[in-house]
């Protein structure tokens, strides 16, 4: 328990010398993650049995040559392949945000450290380091997390495809 | 010869004129002798009278001097007696401070000790807010302070009571009826609650007490809404406990506040780029606004056709393509696909329409920052080469531009990614349907109707 509190305090430190965009960032990580959680979970349990349904319906078919078959067995395909490329493209988009709204905080703490020269002049050092570490942890976050969804995104990509390949050798024309 | 000559001129001329004036210059002589024997008569009178009164002149100085003579005498005999008073009355002075300087004693220290202690709390009680609510007690300090004299007892009383309310005062939340002078010059009289010797507040928010005037102000800008909004529940309540922001520097902290810049003095500084960059968001944000509220009722639209593939209705693209099926029904499958890619075709620049903008909106903004950075540094750089380094302050406005810009891009830019990545993924989505799922769905109806 008190281990907890003392992890809590640290993650509160570290949020205030940050500053507010730390939030932001925060926030851009968490729903990246949970979206890439959900795509893992939705690609070991709910797609194989999807998957194994289309299979069964295609086997089931008497007609898999004619034109008709085709373009029905594309349609199954294609169906699948938006279910399974559904929220990637915002996972992507969040992981390239990632680095942004680092960039953003390094902006406005440095706005910060100008306001404070502005206001008391360059002589004490000490009032600029509050801006300075406001510029620099949202950066290093943002860069974080972009690093740790970048991999797994790419593996999650990667993943989908070879899902989608997968199943169309496996609806044969027979 | 030359005397004997002048003698002889001399002589010819004496006989020249003798011969020719005689009996006149006889009548005159005799006058002038007349005249001068009556003349010594009278000179003799008045060198006897002038003799006299000299006589009688010496005899009055003679007087004067002997006078003078006493008077120097009465006073050199005055200046030894009061050379001897003098001298007796300094050794009686010593003897006297002597005896004061011992009588005095410990009382000697106690002077340093009071102007000491009244000097410390005279700088601490005229900048209390305390004296806000108890003004006039820094004169009788500032006298103590400064005095030269032992205190009498009523002064060192005074002291003690002024260090005793300021201690007293210190620990007590107060309220009272005060004089609010505004930041215009007026006057106005309100409630004012004093919170410890640490800040004032009113419904106006947060007081500063200026103590040089020993008035009661509003601050010149009040610090953030979620710190000011505490007040007004504090001041509401009248018993138990309420949250209120302190300031434990005694106002420094609340003037560097006002010293910050809001939120859209911030935004000001961004200048013209500033403008254009808030223009490209709110025209992206419109623009992606109109594409969800479009895709959204599309998109709703052919989800509701898909349920019922049987009665296509004209109002949704896939309705649109089922009715080229249904009004081909008999044409060969070739036929057919040409026909549907073509109705594809029709369908597809109405969803497609406004994303690009966004993405291209999206990319633009973080330029426009970079050019506003551009721009303040290179107005930071003429202010260098006019004015120096010397001053960061003339530096900073263009700075500020600098940053300020660069922010906005990104804030602009940030949403801008996200909403088009939602609004990319619906169009793709709806479009998926109708160019490789379509197909299908024609395929599977015509296989039911064939059977």
């Amino acid at each position: 328990m008190l281990y907890l509190i003392e992890l809590w305090e640290t993650v509160r430190e570290f949020l205030a010398t940050g500053g507010f965009v730390l939030y932001f960032v925060a926030f851009a990580l968490f729903l990246m993650w949970i979206l890439m959680i959900e795509k893992y979970w939705f690609l070991a349990a709910v797609y194989p049995k999807m998957k194994s349904d289309i299979v069964a319906k295609w086997d089931a078919r008497t007609d898999t040559t004619s034109w008709y078959a085709h373009k029905i067995r594309d349609a199954w395909i294609s169906e699948a392949a938006e279910v399974l490329n559904a929220r990637m493209l915002t996972i992507k988009t969040l992981v390239a945000m990632c680095p942004l709204i680092g960039l953003f905080g390094t902006v406005t703490g440095m706005i910060m450290v100008f306001e404070t020269m502005a206001t008391q002049g360059t002589g004490n050092p000490r009032l600029m380091a509050s801006g300075i570490s406001m510029a620099t942890i949202p950066t290093m976050a943002g860069m974080v997390a972009a690093l740790s969804g970048v991999f797994f995104s790419s593996r999650l990509d990667a993943k989908v495809k070879m899902a989608k390949a997968k199943l169309v050798d496996s609806l044969p024309h027979h | 010869m030359k005397q004997f000559m002048k003698s002889a001129a001399i002589a010819a001329t004496l006989v020249l004129t003798a011969g020719i004036s005689t009996n006149a210059a006889a009548n005159q002589l005799d006058d002038l002798l007349k005249q001068v024997k009556a003349d010594r008569v009278s000179v003799a009178k008045l060198d006897k009278k002038r003799e006299q009164e000299f006589l009688s002149a010496r005899a009055d100085k003679q007087s004067l001097l002997n006078k003078a003579k006493a008077d120097l005498k009465a006073e050199q005999a005055r200046n030894a007696r009061l050379t001897k008073q003098f001298a007796d009355n300094e050794t009686m002075l010593t003897t006297k401070e002597a005896e004061l300087e011992a009588a005095k004693g410990d009382l000697g220290e106690m002077f340093g000790v009071v102007r000491r202690a009244s000097g410390n709390a005279y700088g601490r009680i005229a900048t209390s807010i305390v004296s806000a609510q108890y003004p006039g007690r820094e004169a009788v300090l500032e006298s103590l302070a400064n005095a030269k004299e032992i205190p009498v007892l009523s002064e060192l009383e005074e002291l003690w009571f002024a260090m005793q309310t300021e201690m007293t005062e210190s620990g007590k939340i107060a309220a009272f009826e005060a004089e609010i002078t505004q930041l215009d010059g007026s006057k106005s009289s309100a409630q004012v609650v004093r919170v410890g010797s640490f800040n004032l507040v009113s419904d106006q928010g947060y007081l500063n007490y200026n103590d040089d005037q020993g008035l009661i102000q509003p601050l010149g800008k009040q610090p953030a809404g979620g710190i000011v909004s505490e007040v007004s529940p504090f001041l509401a309540s009248t018993s138990g406990y309420s949250p209120l922001y302190l300031d434990p520097s005694k106002g420094q902290i609340l003037n560097l506040e006002t010293q910050k810049a809001t939120m859209e003095e911030r935004f000001h500084q961004g200048g013209a780029v500033g403008y254009v960059i808030t223009v490209v968001l709110i025209l992206g944000f419109l623009i992606a606004i109109e594409r969800l509220v479009f895709l959204g009722s599309i998109g709703a639209k052919v989800k509701s056709q898909l349920k019922d593939t049987s009665s296509p209705s004209a109002n949704n693209p896939l309705g649109r393509m089922l009715n080229v099926y249904n009004e081909n029904k008999n044409i060969d499958a070739e036929s057919l696909e040409l026909k549907l890619d073509e109705a594809i075709l029709r369908e597809t620049p109405k969803i497609e329409r406004g994303i690009n903008i966004i993405k291209i909106f999206a990319a633009i903004a973080p330029l426009l920052g970079l050019l506003g950075t551009v721009v303040g540094m290179i107005g930071t750089f003429q202010s260098i080469t006019l004015y120096g380094t010397g001053d960061p302050k003339i530096m900073a406005g263009d700075i500020s531009m600098a940053l300020v810009t660069t922010a906005m891009g990104l804030i602009a830019a940030l949403p801008l990614i996200l909403v088009h990545s939602i609004v990319a993924a619906r169009g793709k989505s709806i479009f998926h349907i109708l160019d490789e799922q379509s197909a299908g769905i024609v395929a599977s109806i015509a296989e039911k109707e064939k059977q």
